[in-house]
């Protein structure tokens, strides 16, 4: 099989990266923003006050500008698996697709049904019966991350699947499996928790925003403190989910963690694996596979990583050697099936499932076979391909290392800001700290930041593979030409910067606005009982 | 006679959150971890806005 232009491989992955990127601004906000105007609407149910629904209809507009802007960008991507990765989805569409098609089918027109029901029902409902649509919104939103997330669990961690040499496809054996593993799992409540301290931080920036200028103070406090109460659990949710998925991928993905860390020899090289330094700081140089620079605490990382004093951490320099081995055995396999595609013959397929599980590593050699053929490979010229091979089985060290510690670090940051703000509202003391308050506002975009950086820390890290150890992503494109794919590129950053300045047009326009007149000045109703008999 | 079923009904709920969270629990802890969190985090931050309005029934003018 001829290997795709490298052009078009790196086209293709800039298009996904910066689709994926741009849908990713506005989802965090809808996984959060769902659930706090769930929380205030219960508030509203369970008090009767007006206030509360004030609250619910004013956020539910911005949260119905995000959605209507954003959330629909993901649709595109599902089609950029099929356009732009057609061999990726020739070789897992079976597993792939599935919690796709359960996403598109489910959750997604879930969330899409009871939008509408939550924006336009409010006179068409009783109480309880909007809470319940707002709640199976928030609960669709989240679904909808949910089965995505089980879709990128099985690219980190492939579980459920088995390869087939006669269809040449992964083959779906254990629904399961692939549903309960746990980077599923933990991936799905990182993000999902994430979007939580995505719109605490949206409502509670937006009302400090508000407490400055003296306006809407009611409105504006409650809704802060509401936020920064939702904040101060998420963000706390957020670090001790990071640990789970950075102690995960120490377990299944060591050149993503040894990445993360910029780790280039083992955490036991020093002498002592529990004396090793966490670092802080360091400027990764992937050529001279070294740290040009570096600032670290002692006795931090294996704690940290490993959960443990006394284990050994593989660096990046001894993975690269333990790939050696995978990659001999992997040329073996392709070869084998390459026979058993011609003779169907029982020896090639021993041969092949004796060496299965390498497969994705004979992929890797293929770039630097003779005439890109497998099959040209004798032992005079292996080890050349593979010492070169070995190198392509490292991420990118600088971009996973940083992306990494921004991300870490905002959630440090916001566990604070959201600690502090929770403690002066419920003191009632916002308004004597101008600071935090300004804090906070600026602080608005910054999960969003945190989660962008997050999928970098992800993907990058991942890299050089699509589907962990089974296949490379640059046997994953399609065999597009250059322009098709720089035409479509173009095309979509012009679409969605239309999109996003539209997007922040309006979100500027009815955050200053605010909640509306007639809202803000309505007399607070007397508490009504919940399930309160209807009039006569 | 609407007790009894509303009695029953719930009873069946609950069993259902308790099959749920035994299933769960065993099989995918984070999505358990995910169930219960998520409740909670909402009610803390409703408990938060009554509390709200109960510090400022009292008279505590400042935000
Ligand atoms: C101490 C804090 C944090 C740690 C230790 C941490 C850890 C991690 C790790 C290890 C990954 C990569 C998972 C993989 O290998 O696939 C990741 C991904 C991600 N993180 Fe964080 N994170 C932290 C804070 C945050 C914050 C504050 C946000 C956003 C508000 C965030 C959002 C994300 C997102 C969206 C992803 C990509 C999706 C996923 O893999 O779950 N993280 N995080």
């Amino acid at each position: 099989m001829p290997l795709i232009d490298p052009s078009v491989v790196d086209l293709s992955r800039l298009q996904f990266a910066l689709t994926a990127l741009y849908h990713f601004i506005f989802v965090p906000l809808t996984l959060g923003m769902t659930f706090l105007l769930a929380a205030m609407e219960t508030v509203y149910v369970i008090t009767g006050k007006q206030i509360y629904k004030d609250m619910t209809q004013f956020w539910g507009k911005l949260f119905g500008i995000n959605f209507a802007i954003g959330v629909a960008t993901g649709l595109t991507m599902e089609f950029e698996f099929g356009t732009n990765w057609s061999m990726y989805s020739h070789f897992v569409g079976d597993v792939f697709g599935t919690p796709l098609a359960i996403e598109g089918l489910m959750a997604f027109f879930m969330e899409s049904t009871f939008i509408g029901l939550m924006f336009f029902g409010w006179d068409r409902l009783s109480k309880p019966g909007h809470l319940a649509v707002t709640y199976l919104t928030a609960l669709g939103s989240n679904l909808s991350a949910l089965w995505i997330l089980i879709a990128n669990g099985f690219m980190q961690n492939p579980r459920g699947a088995s390869f087939n040499p006669d269809t040449m496809r992964m083959e779906f054996n254990s629904f399961l499996k692939l549903v309960f593993s746990e980077d599923a799992q933990a991936k799905f409540v990182h993000t999902s928790i994430a979007g939580f301290v995505t719109g605490a931080l949206f409502v509670m920036g937006i009302s400090a925003f508000y407490i400055l200028r003296r306006q809407h103070r009611e409105f504006a406090a409650r809704s802060f403190r509401m936020a920064a109460l939702f904040g101060v659990i998420s963000s706390l949710a957020v670090v001790t989910l990071g640990d789970a998925l950075g102690r995960l991928d120490y377990l299944v993905q060591p050149t993503k963690i040894a990445a993360i860390e910029g780790l280039w020899q083992d955490s036991d090289a020093g002498g002592s694996a529990a004396a090793a330094p966490w670092l802080l700081f360091a400027l990764p140089d992937q050529a001279a596979q070294t740290n040009l620079v570096e600032f670290g605490i002692p006795y931090v990382l294996d704690p940290l990583v490993a959960h443990s004093f006394s284990t050994n951490i593989p660096g990046l320099i001894s993975l690269e050697k333990q790939a050696g081995p995978r990659i001999k055995k992997g040329i073996a396999a392709l070869n084998a099936l390459q026979a058993y595609g011609k003779d169907h013959g029982a020896a090639a397929l021993a041969t092949f499932k004796a060496n299965e599980s390498d497969m994705g590593y004979g992929f890797l050699a293929q770039r630097y076979a003779p005439n890109q053929d497998l099959s040209k490979i004798t032992p005079a010229n292996q080890d050349a391909v593979v010492a070169q091979a070995e190198k392509d089985t490292i991420p990118n060290v600088f971009v996973t290392f940083w992306s990494f510690r921004i991300m870490m670090i905002l959630g440090f940051y916001f566990v604070g800001l959201f600690a502090f703000a929770a403690f002066f509202s419920l003191k009632n003391r916002l308004e004597r700290n101008p600071l935090l308050l300004k804090l906070c506002v600026w602080s608005i975009p910054l999960p969003v930041l945190a989660c962008e950086f997050g999928w970098i820390t992800a993907e990058a890290g991942r890299q050089p593979w699509s589907v962990y150890r089974w296949l490379p992503t640059f046997q994953a494109a399609s065999s597009h030409s250059v322009g098709y794919m720089v035409f479509s590129l173009i095309g979509f950053a012009l679409l969605y910067s239309v999109f996003i300045a539209a997007e922040l047009y309006l979100m500027f326009k009815f955050a200053r606005l605010g909640p509306q007149p007639h809202q803000a000045a309505a007399p607070e109703a007397a508490p009504a009982p919940m399930f309160a008999a209807p009039a006569e | 006679m609407g007790k009894y079923f509303t009695f029953v009904g719930l009873g069946l709920v609950l069993a259902l959150a308790l099959l749920l969270a035994v299933v769960a629990g065993d099989y995918g802890p984070w999505y358990f971890a995910w169930m219960v969190g998520t409740v909670m985090i909402v009610l803390i931050a409703g408990c938060g806005a009554v509390l709200f309005d109960a510090q400022h029934e009292k008279g505590e003018g400042e935000i």
